[in-house]
């Protein structure tokens, strides 16, 4: 067989069902492979589209996502994607094809170095020199892709290796098994420092979930009750019947999570890496804590904030292992007397939709198990915020990155991983348009993604902080010349609907839910209403502006 | 600080590349560059030399994820100081 049939009879016994994306003269071998083959392959309509719904489909069923692309632009489109993976740490791997090696390095017809454009964006990158390395190579990056904390693999395939001969029978190799440490970990010294807290908080991270160990952590908060508090990745990782649960700490989390981290006097960081959205001024985060940090990846230890004990290893085995009764009862209850204090408030006042409580309504009217894909801004914001997730994989946000353009086409990857379940792409203005001709992959699958655009004609968390640190400056943030969504919808044949006051919501939401197609619906919205609250830049996290003090 | 990094490397394509890219990203500069071939021929052998405020720990510690690295030592700086 030829190397471009190898990589689809890879792809076959790695049991990948489905990849997306879009062919191109370097690459074609591998098309004409995949011709006929029982791999489903999605046309995107632009490379960073495609691999970013390989990103939604990974993260919404734990499975490695794929995509591919043709050399030169075609890698290049996909960059973006690769960073936003890289950050989310998503398991995806990416194949290109590459220009033949007779006439690479002389800058042939769309060749660009992609091996060395991809080194910053992913967690390994491969160069297929021969094609009798090429089956050894691809298992290699699916198990690299996978293994401890997961990240994107590229595989730059040049089309003389896709062209080439090869003889073999079965193509997949033997998955390596990570490799499990035998080093002897520091419970007895986790579990003192969790024995003498008074005001212990766990902050939990995507790596919980990641980690398949969200059992493990019910248990072990059944075993040691402390309040949690989580990231924009961990949000859905707490039982909603959690009493002490207080939402997302951060830039934009609730003021009881984040009155509680500045209190707290230890904190048990469970898979997750101390971002700047979530420290605020670092010096000033959680200032009487000590902090013990259980993470797969050892280069985060110590990276942002020092670690007073250190637990490297799977979150499965290391959380049963520290659970450790605590007596904290005056915390349990000065923590749920802030979730209190601090609950939100929908009571807006007119006729105009108020998101929040508009994204509340969607919440509660969206299926179980519905699957929420946003994009950034405003009201990827207020999603994490007001709308509630039973998991981590029903709630896909760019968080390291914080990437616009996301949310559509990561929402058609998740339908595509999960087709019993719904699932919603929630958008804002700005960010709809960034990846907005993947509207044409939805039409031609019939792909029956709900699409929600938040629409207040600005760039609006820009504006925001134009508004609010840049003395109402509102530099290239207006956008009150959109096209109209619900017509451009229409182009792809996807009816949709507008609407504006919060009369209209219950009935639109019905509708848009009971339409068994993809349905586009496009919610107008003031421009005066900001994301509340805001921890300002340079501030620490309990020096927050809230709609009232702003 | 001055720290003195002994690699020993898969004789891969870009795994110079990589060393170089994450050592200027994690914000180490410089000083010094030594590469030969490893007696066995299995690979590289790579002699660093950076300078930073920084914890060196935080360079080796993204250096030590990568694939093509076989080992890492960090000269202390007695033994340094010996060899100078």
């Amino acid at each position: 067989m030829k190397g471009a049939e190898l990589v689809i009879r890879f792809l076959e016994e790695q049991g990948v069902e489905t990849i997306f994306g879009y062919p191109g003269g370097a690459i074609m071998p591998i098309y004409d492979a995949l011709y006929q083959s029982k791999v489903k392959h999605y046309l995107c309509r632009h490379e960073q589209g495609g691999a970013f719904s390989a990103i939604g489909y990974a993260r919404a069923s734990g499975r490695v996502g794929v995509c591919m692309a043709t050399s030169g632009p075609g890698a290049t489109n996909i960059i973006t994607s690769l960073a936003d993976a890289l950050l989310d740490s998503v398991p995806v791997v990416a194949i290109t094809g590459q220009v033949s090696q007779a006439v690479m390095g002389s800058d042939a017809f769309q060749e660009i170095d992609v091996l060395g454009l991809s080194l910053p964006v992913t967690k390994h990158s491969f160069m297929v020199r021969d094609v009798n390395e090429l089956a050894d190579i691809l298992q290699q990056a699916f198990d690299i892709a996978v293994s401890g904390r997961p990240g994107p693999v590229l595989v730059d395939i040049p089309k003389d290796v896709q062209l080439a001969e090869i003889n073999c029978q079965a193509v997949s190799r033997v998955a390596k098994s990570a490799a499990t440490e035998n080093t002897t970990l520091p419970f007895a010294v986790a579990k003192q420092l969790l024995a003498q807290a008074k005001k212990p908080l766990a902050y939990i991270g995507g790596g919980v979930h990641m980690a398949e160990a969200l059992p493990q952590l019910q248990q072990f908060l059944a075993a040691s009750a402390m309040p949690t508090v989580t990231t924009l990745k961990g949000i859905g990782s707490v039982d909603k019947g959690w009493p002490y649960h207080l939402g997302m700490l951060g830039m934009h989390g609730t003021q009881a999570a984040n009155f509680a981290v500045q209190q707290c006097d230890l904190l048990l960081c469970l898979g997750a890496r101390f971002d700047d959205r979530v420290t605020g001024n670092l010096q000033k985060f959680a200032p009487h804590a000590r902090v013990i940090h259980v993470d797969i990846d050892p280069a985060e230890i110590n990276k942002v904030r020092f670690a007073d004990c250190a637990l490297l290893g799977d979150m499965q085995q290391i959380l049963p292992q520290i659970a450790t009764p605590l007596n904290c009862s005056d915390w349990l209850a000065h923590c749920q007397q802030l979730k209190q204090q601090y609950s939100w408030r929908y009571d807006h006042p007119g006729e105009r939709i108020f998101a929040p409580l508009m994204l509340k309504q969607l919440s509660e009217r969206m299926p179980d198990n519905s699957v929420v894909c946003c994009d950034v801004g405003q009201h990827q914001m207020w999603v994490a915020q007001h709308m509630r997730f039973s998991h981590p994989r029903n709630h896909l946000s760019s968080g390291g990155l914080g990437t616009m353009g996301f949310g559509l086409p990561a929402a058609i990857g998740a339908r595509l991983a999960r087709p019993q379940d719904t699932v919603i792409a929630v958008s804002g203005d700005g960010s709809f348009m960034m990846n907005v001709q993947e509207l044409a992959t939805i039409k031609r699958f019939r792909i029956p993604v709900k699409i929600v655009i938040i629409d207040n004609q600005r760039l609006g968390m820009v504006k925001q902080w134009q508004q609010l640190f840049f003395n109402e400056r509102y530099s290239e943030t207006d956008l009150s010349d959109n096209p109209d969504f619900v017509a451009l919808a229409a182009a792809f044949a996807i009816p949709g609907h507008t609407i504006s006051r919060k009369d209209e919501v219950e009935s639109a939401l019905e509708a848009m839910f009971t339409w068994p197609g993809p349905y586009l619906l496009h919610v107008r919205i003031d421009e005066k209403d900001n994301v509340w609250p805001l921890v300002p830049p340079g501030a620490a996290n309990q020096d927050m502006l809230t709609e009232a003090g702003a | 600080m001055n720290h003195t990094l002994t690699i020993t490397v898969n004789d891969e394509p870009a795994v110079v590349e990589r060393l170089l890219q994450i050592t200027r990203y994690r914000g180490f500069r410089l000083c010094g560059l030594d590469l030969k071939p490893l007696a066995d021929t299995t690979g590289l052998l790579i002699t660093l030399s950076v300078v930073s405020d920084k914890p060196v720990q935080l360079l080796t510690s993204q250096l030590n994820k990568l694939y093509d690295i076989k080992s890492l030592e960090l000269a202390t700086p007695d033994v340094a100081a010996l060899r100078a």
